[in-house]
């Protein structure tokens, strides 16, 4: 029954359906099932077509009476088959383990967008000149807590610092802004002087600097509340109480304070008492030497702050900041790993010497490949939690960063590193498959040394895994897996 | 076999149909007005259960006539008894099967 040319179209696309429906079918009836279909799909379309009646809608009615070969597939599958126990025994494999890792990490990337914090975190630093630039504010010995610096230190660092290559104040603070046709919203305000931008070596891609008073958008807020409109230099916008006209806008990769949308207002002097002052360093200078240095210019600028009152935040150190608690918790959950399971690596080299490589490079790669997984979603979710609107400069005072993502990462490789580890003990050293049908052997109450636990089974007859109830201290290894040879293949090939 | 006479609405009224004379899947579905994606599972169900059996016609009638051999369905006798059952059970399939039948 091969289509003619004057087969209709709709006639055709009911077979092709019927086709994809059949895949679901179970192999010893599909063919059969086909034959039934393509019957049925035959004669309602050569019935209608000689009594005159076959015309576009009943071609659609055709094709869409043929969308139930889908169900009809499914039902037989179900009846046919165990689909219980074929989803079980699915389940079991180790591809399906490795799938299941990978679902919550591209869950990760759809929610945060294509993870920004990460790629922030690993691009950034290198994508711009952060090199020596820092934040510096105050800490006062008597009275604690972070503050800001006098407006008036700001100029006599830019000028006399030997140490610095340039210096800039500013105050951020969450201000309404009211734009023409959008509601009016509060991002974050940063008020700076235009040497703000120089000492962060960074030019708008739209638009300039304002050298008086003027307004610079970040690209996130640009493109939500103006639509990436390039037209909007020269007009104004309302923050606050006051007009202030648009001058320009930055790269979409400009992340060096913040990550949420801002907004920098540029004005001739900083106002208000106390600002936080970004600067960028000369090549070799450290931390030590900028604190005595400033210090006693402050000092000469008749403010006087006792020695190490200075805090300084490197961008740089900042952005990597993570990637360092990362490294951290995962070295502390290795170390917990080894007291835990004391490795013996005379016994692994020994094994590796005599026993057959390619299944122990398979075991290792499995398990690279789990534990490689597990923590890139422990890493990314972490961090796209903690640092998805946070600010760099107030790592401090988000939740999320310092210590709570140490906590975290600790607390999740820890938990990464003995469920990878477990889920390993428990699989088929052979063919990695999750090993079943437990069967308890003994009692341990009842019988004086002699072995009572747990027997697993692989279900593929590679071996039984012996576990026991009570493992001995002098036992190296207390589970024991005996293989089983291709005499028993046959008896599980007959079972399934 | 499951309980054949603890039988859905609708699958009883696709047993009647069947037992009415009407074989095919599609007819079926003309007669009862459900859609195929109710029809055909209701249909397997039903053979698996024992209450209907299928067949292929006869390959020489389908050649004679230069068309496909289509599948048939009928009633077994169990079937019959799960529909006995099921018209005491719903009225309005007691009253088609009541009604005329194709044979």
């Amino acid at each position: 029954m091969r289509p003619d040319d004057s087969t209709p179209v709709s006639v055709r696309f009911s077979r092709a359906l019927i086709r994809i429906a059949a895949r679901l079918v179970p192999v010893p009836r599909r063919q059969d099932w086909e034959e039934e279909w393509f019957a049925e799909i035959w004669h309602r379309w050569q019935f209608l077509f000689h009594a005159g009646a076959w015309n576009k809608r009943e071609a659609l009615s055709l094709t869409r009476n043929c969308l139930g070969a889908f169900p009809d597939a499914a039902a037989l599958l179900i009846l046919q088959e165990n689909v219980y126990a074929r989803l079980r025994s699915l389940a079991r494999s180790p591809r399906v383990c490795l799938a299941a890792l990978l679902v919550p990490l591209l869950g990760v990337a759809v929610f945060s967008s294509g993870f920004p914090a990460t790629r922030q975190l690993l691009i950034s630093p290198w994508q711009h000149n952060v090199s020596g630039l820092l934040f510096i504010w105050r800490h006062p010995v008597m009275t604690g807590g972070d503050r800001g610096l006098p407006p008036d230190v700001v100029p006599a660092w830019a000028s006399e610092s030997r140490l610095l290559e340039g210096a800039a104040g500013f105050t951020i603070s969450q201000r309404s802004l009211l734009a023409p046709k959008s509601a009016p919203f509060q991002p974050l305000v940063v008020i700076s002087d235009p040497r703000l931008f120089q000492v962060l070596k960074m030019t708008p891609v739209l638009g300039t600097v304002p050298k008086n008073s003027g307004v610079i958008l970040d690209h996130r807020t640009w493109v939500s509340l103006y639509g990436a409109n390039a037209g909007i230099i020269g007009s104004r916008v309302a923050i606050g109480n006051a007009l202030f006209p648009i001058a320009g806008v930055l790269p979409a990769s400009f992340p060096v304070l913040t990550r949420q949308p801002t907004v920098y207002l540029v004005e001739p002097q900083v106002p208000g008492r106390r600002v936080m002052v970004v600067a960028r360093a000369r090549a070799g200078a450290s931390e030590r030497q900028i604190d005595s240095e400033l210090t006693k210019i402050a000092e000469d600028a008749t403010y006087y702050f006792f020695r190490s009152e200075l805090r300084f935040k490197f961008v740089k150190g900042a952005f990597l900041a993570p990637l360092g608690l990362f490294t951290l918790a995962i070295s502390i959950a290795t170390l917990l790993l080894v007291a835990a399971y004391r490795p013996n690596p005379v016994r692994a080299y020994r094994a590796w010497k005599t026993g057959d490589r390619k299944p122990m490079i398979r075991r290792a790669a499995f398990f690279s490949a789990k534990l490689a997984l597990s923590l890139a979603f422990l890493f990314t979710a972490a961090l796209e939690w903690s640092r998805s609107n946070s600010a760099l400069l107030f790592g401090s005072r988000d939740p999320g960063s310092g210590p709570v993502l140490l906590w975290i990462y600790i607390a999740g490789s820890m938990w990464v590193f003995f469920w990878a580890l477990a889920d390993q003990r428990a699989r088929c050293r052979v063919c990695l498959r999750l090993l079943c049908f437990p069967v308890r052997v003994g009692c341990p109450g009842c019988l004086l040394l002699d072995w009572s636990g747990t027997e697993l089974l692989c279900t593929e007859g590679h071996g039984v895994l012996h576990v026991p109830h009570l493992a001995p201290s002098w036992a190296e290894e207390p589970e024991h897996w005996i293989a089983l040879d291709e005499s028993w293949h046959d008896l599980f090939a007959a079972a399934k | 076999m499951s309980d054949s006479t603890n039988l859905s609405h609708t699958a009883a009224l696709i047993l009647q149909t069947v037992d009415n004379g009407w074989s095919y899947g599609f007819d079926i579905m003309d007669v009862t007005g459900l859609p195929s994606g109710t029809v055909y599972p209701a249909l397997r169900r039903m053979e698996n259960d024992g209450l209907i059996s299928s067949q292929w016609e006869a390959e020489k009638h389908a050649a004679a006539e230069q068309r496909p051999k289509r599948k048939y369905y009928r009633i077994t006798r169990t079937g019959a008894q799960a529909l006995e059952y099921v018209r005491k059970r719903y009225a309005l399939i007691g009253k088609l099967a009541a009604g005329k039948s194709r044979r």
